[in-house]
């Protein structure tokens, strides 16, 4: 057996001391340095891993040694520069972006006009409601046949299905950001005495602006995916196609580099669009006015 | 206070008149308040005082002009109340009611321009004004999620006051802040109310803030609410809280207040 414990008053007994300058430690505060600084940036650790998976994929390229299955990066870029110089690749850029944004666009207006709908009856709710669940898992380019059908080859065909991409994921973000503005700002906005579109413009576009914001992202990120889609298909009659059909024609030229040039120049303006435009108004907006969620 | 008793007054200035207020929740009807009377006269300083439950908030918001009554009717300056507007400003309790796209003079400004349609310089000079008075002029270029629970209420009272409105209507402005700045913020609206005297009706369940605030107390009964008493408040006699004076008002209200619960207990 033991012999006598201590109590924890005893045990633990009381003090006061002064503190002391940290003697130990060489730097205890001081600027980071130029490297640390960049390492701590996103968009540098990023861009290292595309230099990264650059090199793994002109190694396996040369490896395999068969430009027709997989060129080299070098390969491609040299296709890219060239058909840059030319203007050839600008032309199609330009093609395709039109079309985006005339679909863009139509797909915006209709769900400004849905929305506008739905929040002021409940008739209107429920008209949105009954779209977007049988729309919105709809992949736009099922509905390409019967748009062909309706509108023939051409401009208006792949407009009307970036309208059908577009239109149903913004639509559904507004209504809910416009349904989730609480009543206290609701109050505040009718103190004020606005109503009616001076209440949505000057109170319920800003209040919701964060799932506004989202689901213009998401309609880009369809709109993109499918207008490129598309045109694989059915540029091959329509002429005049944009990057899809530039793609889906070097293909069937065997000029393989060119295909990863097209494809490559697809995502990087996925990547300045959504990491560029995207970012930017999202930095002026809601980070600025700490409404990120 | 001396301000009512030597101005001459023929009519109240805000009337409730038998006022009963009902809402639908999803599942039921809810009475909030049962003909409920009081007037506020210019210049006062009324305290709406009760449980939770007793529709102190909803009949905040009848007068507001967001919810008509079932029966009764509100009148201030002799006319119905039949919709929102900036003649009566509101504070609520959330701090959500900044806008937070605006800075806080943007807020101020933006309220001046929407409701008086008012030229933006002098929205701006006006706000500029009362952003002083609150002590927030350095803040001025701020977004409201960069500041304090206690200083976006602050901005929100400056927006309040630079609106000019007839009356004040403060739902428990106070209620979610710490107590220590809770104390500071009652200060500085009594400061405040001495500076223009504006009529203030002012929604708390806290006695104590309603005694150290108000010039006049309605209590009300809960579960629907009810008008139980009227109380003036001198607040010259009472002098301060450690008073003997202070103590029995105190009680006395809180009488009021659970004589129902009491009886019902024994």
């Amino acid at each position: 057996m033991r012999g006598k414990s201590l109590t924890l008053t005893e045990l633990r007994t009381e003090y006061e001391r002064e503190v002391v300058e940290p003697v130990s430690l060489t730097n205890q505060q001081r600027p980071l340095s130029f490297w640390e600084k960049l390492w701590d940036c996103g968009a540098v650790r990023k861009l290292l891993i595309l230099i990264l998976l650059a090199i793994i994929w002109q190694v396996y390229a040369t490896r395999l040694n068969n430009p027709l299955m997989l060129p080299t990066f070098f390969d491609m870029s040299v296709a890219l520069s060239q058909m840059f110089l030319s203007g050839e690749l600008l032309a199609k850029i330009d093609a395709s972006l039109r079309v985006l944004l005339l679909g863009y666009g139509g797909g915006i207006a209709v769900a400004t006009i849905l929305t506008i709908l739905a929040i002021r009856s409940r008739l209107g709710t429920d008209l949105l409601e009954t779209l977007t669940a049988m729309f919105n898992p709809l992949p736009a380019i099922a509905l390409l046949p019967l748009a062909l059908l309706w509108f023939g080859l051409g401009l208006p065909s792949i407009v009307f299905v970036l309208i059908h991409a577009v239109t149903w994921p913004i639509a559904l973000n507004v209504y809910s950001g416009f349904t989730g503005v609480g009543s206290t700002l609701r109050m505040v906005g009718q103190n004020y005495g606005l109503s009616g579109l001076g209440f949505v413009g000057r109170i319920l576009i800003p209040a919701a602006f964060p799932q506004i914001l989202t689901g213009l992202k998401v309609g880009w990120a369809f709109a993109w995916r499918t207008l490129i889609a598309s045109e694989l298909v059915f540029g091959v009659n329509s002429g005049s196609g944009g990057l899809g059909w530039f793609i889906f024609e070097k293909k069937n030229q065997l000029e393989i580099a060119s295909v990863f040039a097209g494809l490559f120049v697809v995502i990087v303006i996925g990547i300045i669009v959504e990491n560029g435009l995207f970012k930017l108004i999202e930095d002026r907006t809601i980070t600025r006015w700490g409404m990120k969620s | 206070m001396a301000l009512a008793q030597n101005t001459i007054i023929d009519a109240p200035f805000l009337d409730v008149n038998d006022v009963t207020l009902q809402y639908k929740t999803k599942e039921y009807l809810v009475t909030a308040t049962y003909r409920v009377n009081f007037q506020a006269y210019q210049s006062e300083r009324l305290i709406l005082l009760g449980p939770s439950g007793c529709g102190k908030s909803t009949l905040l918001k009848a007068i507001g002009g967001y919810l008509r009554p079932t029966e009764g009717v509100i009148r201030l300056e002799g006319r119905e109340i039949v919709k929102p507007g900036p003649d009566r400003g509101m504070v609520f309790q959330e701090f959500e009611q900044l806008l937070p796209w605006k800075t806080v003079l943007e807020n101020v400004v933006f309220a001046l321009t929407t409701s008086r349609r008012m030229p933006l310089q002098e929205a701006k000079d006006q706000a500029e004004f009362y952003l002083r008075k609150v002590n927030l002029i350095k803040f001025a270029h701020s977004y409201p999620h960069t500041l304090s629970g206690g200083m976006k209420q602050r901005v929100a009272i400056a927006r309040c006051l630079a609106l000019r409105s007839k009356i004040i209507l403060m739902d428990e402005p106070f209620a979610a802040l710490d107590a220590l700045t809770r104390q500071k913020m009652q200060e500085e609206l009594l400061e405040l109310w001495s500076g223009s005297h504006f009529t203030l009706v002012f929604v708390t369940h806290s006695i104590d803030e309603a005694i150290l605030l108000g010039t006049r107390i309605v209590l009300l009964s809960p579960h629907p609410g009810q008008v139980k008493a009227e109380l003036n408040i001198d607040w010259d006699r009472l002098e301060d809280s450690r008073n003997q004076e202070y103590k029995e008002l105190r009680d006395r209200i809180h009488r009021i207040l659970f004589k129902d619960q009491i009886e019902y207990m024994i």
